[in-house]
């Protein structure tokens, strides 16, 4: 399936299939629970992020269900499908944005998701204390979702952020590499 | 049936499932998509995979089996004359996806107690008859 | 903690208590971004060469956006089973869910303002001060509980609450009553039976509580299950105002303030 399909795939679900609700409602919420976490971990930042991979992961094994159930496709044929179906169909379908893949490496296993919009981030300024800056990834909730949706779908996979114009980066990017397909999951094929 | 029924059903069919799975001959791809045919075997992902047990008919119900992409599966219960039943399926799944899924109160692997979901499904299923 | 008077509009690293205190600077924050939009205030803070700070992007911008309603669904779904973790009982998870329905309250009243202000009043927003009150801020009671439940709730939910009662017992002249039938926030709950009490609306309780003290009008604010059997999600949102509250009601109602 090509990039563009992907696309119109993704644009037609989120016209037709997908109940809307006042963007400012999600961002103030994703808000509250940085918030939240940075109080319960008094600011440690590190911490934070493991927490908010770790939220991402549980909602990622939801919301793959989700996913499928809306957009009805099929099993991708290799990686490169999958991460077009990631930007192309599943943060359209949920946040109406639709990251740029690239920087592929050459065994096709390693991918940059880059964000034009970041809706979570909206009007979101780190707290400057020196630190938040250099040791808080404002997103990490993005991560643990692909880990987690990912890996319902039988691929294990590592996701992390290398850059956010929070930090005063140029771009925001993620980076994404495939680990190994998971066989074991399913019933035994192989003898 | 009790509960725990359901769960013995749904073991044993689980087991039966993966058997027919195994059991499926396989056929060499008559012509692959891309150059990947080599790895496409280490995989199961590339192409169709086996399905396993869809359906058991016997001359008074129908048992219909939808397996998800996640491996997640649902079993129907009709009369063998009921027809749409894919149609069926999906508002099952959709509705699974709104009502169990988004539930904070529900645990995966779990049995499905979301009154929630048992009202929409009823709703619509009354809405259909 | 030292970044308060630094956060921004949508996030605030901070207590509940200490929101209160910051209702002062954030209520500035609109007006500031129109009038010095080209200076970030924040040397302590990178910024992105293309400077897309808060500072640069117009307020207005999300302001007709739209996100899936699942998105919110597994987010709030989330928040819920994060707090469920880390408190004892049902009263408990409430508050918990409450405070953290707070800070959107303070910030959705900015908001509000100044969105209403903006567009009545958009030629003197730049040389205004936040110093005098916009024209729309209530005063009273019944305006304040009317900005609840008409534009508050059509900014986060699309529409109006469903009723706004006042209580008819003489002895609780302080509480008032805002129903909707079917939660948004609740829209895909189940609450297990041994939790029949809880509702997760608390979160909004909590929104709506950051309204009313934003406005300068103390409350505590409680979601309770009133189902019916058409909508077995209904809920009614009680607002019990502070004593002083009262008290400066009955001397504006005196003086003629509406």
């Amino acid at each position: 399936m090509s990039t563009t399909k992907a696309s119109r795939i993704g644009e037609e679900l989120w016209k037709t299939r997908v109940d809307k609700i006042n963007a400012e409602l999600v961002t103030l919420t994703y808000g509250t629970i940085v918030a939240q976490l940075c109080q319960d971990y008094d600011s440690d930042y590190n911490e934070v992020n493991k927490q908010l991979d770790k939220m991402g992961y549980n909602i990622g094994m939801r919301l793959i269900e989700d996913f499928l159930a809306k957009s009805n496709v099929g099993r991708c044929a290799n990686f490169r499908e999958t991460a077009d179906m990631i930007a192309k169909v599943g943060f359209k379908i949920f946040l109406n944005i639709s990251p740029t893949v690239t920087n592929w490496t050459s065994d096709n296993n390693q991918f940059s998701l880059i964000f034009e919009e970041n809706p979570l981030a909206d009007f979101v300024e780190l707290p400057d204390d020196g630190r938040a800056q250099d040791e808080l990834w404002f997103s990490n909730i993005f991560c643990g979702v692909l880990r987690g949706a990912l890996e319902m779908v039988q691929m294990q996979i590592e996701a992390h952020f290398v850059s956010d114009v929070l930090r005063g980066d140029d771009t925001t990017e993620m980076r994404v590499s495939l680990v190994r397909y998971i066989e074991d999951e399913m019933p035994p094929e192989e003898e | 049936m009790s509960t725990n029924d359901y769960l013995v059903l749904a073991g044993t069919f689980h087991g039966v499932h993966a058997i027919t799975r195994t059991i499926t001959p396989r056929i060499p791809v008559p012509s692959p998509p891309s150059s990947t045919s080599t790895t496409s075997y280490a995989f199961p992902n590339p192409g169709i995979p086996a399905t396993g047990l869809e359906y058991l008919e016997t001359e008074k119900f129908r048992l219909t089996c939808f397996q998800t992409l996640t491996g997640t599966k649902f079993l129907l219960f009709t009369d063998p004359l009921t027809t749409n039943i894919d149609v069926v399926m999906r508002k099952v799944y959709e509705l699974y996806a709104d009502y169990v899924m988004k539930n904070p109160f529900y645990q995966l692997e779990m049995p499905v107690r979301c009154e929630a979901f048992d009202r929409h499904l009823g709703g619509w299923l009354r809405g259909r008859t | 903690m030292s970044q308060h008077p630094r956060h921004s509009a949508m996030l605030s690293i901070s207590t509940s208590n200490s929101n209160l205190a910051n209702a002062g600077a954030d209520k500035q924050q609109p007006s500031q971004n129109v009038s010095t939009p080209t200076q970030s205030s924040s040397p302590g803070l990178r910024v992105p060469s293309n400077r897309k700070t808060i500072y640069d992007r117009h307020l207005n911008r999300s302001r007709t956006a739209e996100l899936s309603r699942a998105s919110f669904a597994f987010l709030f779904s989330e928040m819920v089973t994060y707090a469920q973790r880390r408190v004892t009982g049902i009263q408990d998870l409430e508050k918990r869910l409450n405070e953290q329905g707070y800070p959107l309250g303070l910030r959705l009243l900015d908001l509000l303002f100044y969105r209403t202000m903006s567009s009545s009043t958009s030629s003197s927003l730049s040389s205004s001060s936040t110093s005098s009150s916009p024209p729309n801020r209530p005063l009273r009671i019944l305006p304040l509980l009317h900005l609840i439940h008409g534009p508050l709730w059509r900014l986060l939910f699309q529409r109006s609450a469903d009723a706004l009662e006042h209580s008819v017992s003489p002895e609780t002249p302080n509480e008032y009553m805002i129903t909707d039938n079917d939660p948004l926030v609740n829209t895909y709950i189940s609450v297990p039976r041994e939790m029949s009490m809880l509702n997760c609306a608390a979160f909004v309780a909590g929104i709506i509580e950051g309204v009313c003290d934003g406005c300068g009008f103390e409350a505590k604010v409680s979601a309770h299950n009133q189902p019916t059997e058409m909508w077995p999600g209904r809920t009614v949102f009680l607002l019990r105002f502070g004593d002083s509250v009262m008290e400066r009601e009955k001397v504006l109602e005196r003086a003629g303030v509406r």
